[in-house]
């Protein structure tokens, strides 16, 4: 039988050894044959998120496990601190008011930030004006946020009571915001409101630019009303842009500090106590190193199941 | 220019006595013997050169004593020719800065502490038991507050500075005008002062003290504890807040809560106070009363403000079981890490030379208390009718775990604002001022539980 005549040998055709190469074994068959190569080019990153990464997670996880005073060498305590933690009623209402000041802020985030995104979609005057305007909040270092919100909020010397009290003369005497149950938790998430929603509203609109004009004219062909284009173009529309907000904003509220630790330091007697500035007081002010670990560790459950949670949902949505 | 000894291996080289190979090998040897030299010599110069000091110091609100001690600091470098490298710490970050310096291995040479430092920095510290009593021995010897607070288990961890008085700040010319004496003790004296000066209204309130996590708040907390003969220790140093002195604690917070709940002389929103608050208030003319350290008195006099001669500060009102008050004591610390104890000890001694001390002392209008016996006798604390009772208070002052000792315990409720926490739980939280004790005891119990592991 004539063989056929190839001019370019396929390289399975000819002996390794003819091409100078060393035979290739289970780890080339499995990674190709370039794998050598590879491990160069992966190594500096693996380098570094152990180093980075890895390293100061591992080592945070064995401190919380650990008496650690500050100048001191630690103490290998296994769980008690975490234990100790959960039998503290300050530690379980700082957990409590955590998840409050989170959630209210998120939603009311969410809903401003969409009532921001709808406006600034109308052929309002001067848009590109406002959307400057409304970004003030989000641009805005925290601290000096928080610092203006804390002369706000003053009894005494601040705007708001001024306002209410000698301007509008709605109220006849001065609130204490930051000092009495009803208002202290309602004015810090107000203030985190205030500074978060802009990146709602700005992500929101820029979901809703990327939605084809045709099919709002074509819900309005089908007699779509206002709402029912928001309901059924819209809102599909923004929905993952909505839960990937959602998701980070989640996650930087429940790890907001400067917001509450400058307006009440998480008081007054623990009222507005949210975990970071119960971590930071672990730290600095009682000085237990082991034991703030363990605080800061305790955020990483809610935190992991909120992201894992949003992530499903998100995937889902893609698949559909 | 070429080594004498490579110039001969090139000249060997060349009447082929030695081979290129022998050449390079020795050439080697020569310059890489010659570079360890150099680089030996090098550090050897360097070493010999100027020392290098960092020094931390703390930025009070009295700007012009903290530039007189900067000053006075650097000329010291300069007579000794020594590099200095001089930090500040403030109120919201010397914690930070301590924790992590001490954990990091790189604390400061030498740094000035506040009452909390001697005790929560300890195995960071050195021994400085014999500077400490030469410079005390040499003024007549350390307040007794001051003793508690630089001597920890009977070493000098601390060389004492200052003390910052404290005062009870009262409008005189609006009690003039209602022919009222001032207080001694504040229910019924303050609590009735207040009803009869104040004028909501006008948003002019009769006391101003916030009971919120911050020093003000805490060192009233503590001080009203020991006025109504309550404590959160027993003498032996055990937590006695919700146990042997339950009953004096309980009226004691009790009375705490009503000048806000009951009595209303406070402004709304002092609970929500922090350490300026109160300052910002009686400047504006929102308070007949209040209790603050002397940078108001400093900051008034500063500015020219009209209420500084309208203001007396006179001795803190007591209660029941007498006028008690925390007396606090700036120290400097030298750390075992320094490399330069001797230079550290060197300048502590000349900022704590009397004139230079005093040259601080009349810039800080009232702030730097004295903590020896020498320095509270100066002609200067009889200078000004205010400084009368904020010297009163710093020579009755007590301390922090007092009828019992100073501990890290004690020093670690401080820093929690237990007190504060308890106030707060019965004004916000709704609770009935035996609870909030109890649960407060709690947590004091389990902070002495730890600290007592060391």
């Amino acid at each position: 039988m004539a063989r056929v005549f190839s001019p370019l040998p396929s390289a399975s055709t000819v002996p390794a050894a003819a091409l100078g190469r060393r035979p290739r074994g289970g780890l080339a068959r499995a990674l190709g044959p370039d794998y050598r190569m590879g491990y160069l080019f992966v190594t500096p990153i693996a380098v570094s998120v152990l180093a980075l990464v890895a390293y100061p997670f591992c080592y945070a996880i064995y401190l919380s496990m650990t008496h650690k005073l500050v100048g001191m060498p630690p103490v290998f305590v296994g769980l008690e601190n975490y234990i100790r933690l959960a039998e503290d009623g300050f530690f379980r209402r700082a957990v409590a008011n955590s998840f409050t000041f989170t959630f209210a802020s998120v939603v009311f985030k969410l809903l401003f930030g969409m009532v921001m995104a709808l406006v600034l979609t109308t052929n309002i005057r001067f848009r590109a004006f406002w959307t400057g305007v409304l970004l003030i909040p989000w641009v805005a270092p925290t601290v000096v946020s928080a610092l203006n919100f804390l002369w706000i909020f003053d009894g005494s010397l601040g705007v708001l009571n001024y306002l209410l009290v000698k301007v509008f003369r709605i109220l006849p005497q001065g609130v204490g915001w930051l000092s009495e149950p009803g208002t202290a938790m309602a004015s810090v998430i107000a203030v985190n409101v205030w500074r978060g929603f802009p990146f709602f509203g700005i992500s929101f609109l820029a979901g809703m630019k990327a939605i084809p004009a045709e099919l709002y004219e074509a819900a309005a062909v089908d007699g779509a009303n206002a709402l029912q284009r928001f309901r059924h173009v819209t809102m599909p529309g923004i929905r993952n842009i909505a839960i990937i907000v959602v998701l980070l904003s989640t996650i930087w509220t429940f790890n907001d500090f400067g917001i509450v630790y400058i307006l009440t330091k998480g008081g007054p007697g623990g009222a507005t106590m949210v975990m970071p500035v119960f971590t930071y007081e672990t730290a600095f002010g009682a000085q237990r190193l082991g034991e703030a670990i363990a605080v800061a560790l305790y955020l990483l459950p809610p935190l992991g199941i909120t992201i894992m949670v949003l992530a499903r949902y998100m995937r889902k949505g893609r698949a559909k | 220019m070429i080594d004498s000894r490579l110039r001969g291996l090139a000249e060997q080289v060349e009447a082929n006595q030695i081979s290129r190979r022998q050449f390079l090998r020795q050439a080697a040897i020569i310059t890489g013997g010659t570079a360890a030299g150099t680089h030996v010599l090098r550090s050897m110069a360097s070493a010999q050169g100027k020392p290098k000091l960092r020094i931390w110091l703390f930025k009070s609100f009295v700007t012009a004593g903290n530039e007189v001690l900067q000053k006075q600091i650097e000329a010291w470098a300069k007579e000794r020719n020594v590099d200095i490298e001089t930090d500040w710490a403030t109120f919201g970050d010397r914690e930070q800065k301590f924790v992590a310096a001490i954990e990091a291995g790189n604390p400061p040479d030498v740094a000035e502490m506040n009452y909390q430092g001697p005790a929560r920095y300890r195995p960071a510290l050195r021994d400085l038991t014999k500077v400490s009593t030469e410079i005390a021995g040499a003024r007549g010897g350390l307040l007794p507050h001051a003793e508690r607070y630089v001597v920890i288990g009977g070493q000098h961890l601390a060389v004492a500075r200052q003390t910052w008085p404290g005062g009870f700040f009262v409008r005189k010319d609006l009690l003039d005008a209602k022919g009222l004496k001032m207080p001694k003790v504040y229910d019924p004296d303050v609590v009735d002062i207040a009803k009869k000066t104040q004028d909501p209204s006008k948003d002019l309130w009769g006391l101003g003290q916030t009971l919120n996590r911050s020093d003000d708040g805490n060192g009233f907390m503590q001080n009203i504890l020991w006025n109504y003969g309550g404590s959160v220790w027993d003498k032996e140093g055990k937590p006695a807040l919700g146990t042997s002195f339950l009953k004096q604690n309980v009226e004691a917070l009790q009375f705490a809560v009503d000048t806000i709940t009951k009595h209303k002389i406070q402004p709304p929103g002092v609970m929500a106070w922090t350490d300026v608050h109160n300052n910002e208030a009686y400047m504006a003319g929102k308070l007949v009363t209040t209790n603050n350290g002397a940078s108001l008195y400093y900051a008034m006099v500063n500015r020219k403000h009209p209420l500084a001669a309208q203001t007396q500060v006179i001795g803190t009102p007591g209660g029941p079981a007498g006028s008690f008050l925390a007396a606090g004591c700036y120290s400097w610390g030298i750390f075992k890490a320094s490399k330069h104890a001797d230079l550290c000890e060197d300048m502590i001694r000349w900022v704590e030379d009397e004139k230079r001390f005093e040259e601080y002392m009349r810039t800080s209008i009232g702030q730097a208390g004295p903590v020896y016996k020498v320095r509270a006798q100066n002609p200067y604390w009889k200078s000004d009718p205010n400084f009368d009772g904020m010297l009163q208070n710093v020579l009755r002052g007590v301390w922090p775990g007092y009828p019992g000792p100073i501990t890290p315990a004690a020093i670690e409720v401080q820093a929690q604002y237990i007190l504060c926490d308890m106030a707060g739980r019965v004004v916000v939280g709704g609770l009935s001022a035996e609870a909030a004790v109890k649960e407060a005891h709690r947590r004091v119990e389990e902070i002495y539980k730890i600290r007592s592991r060391g």
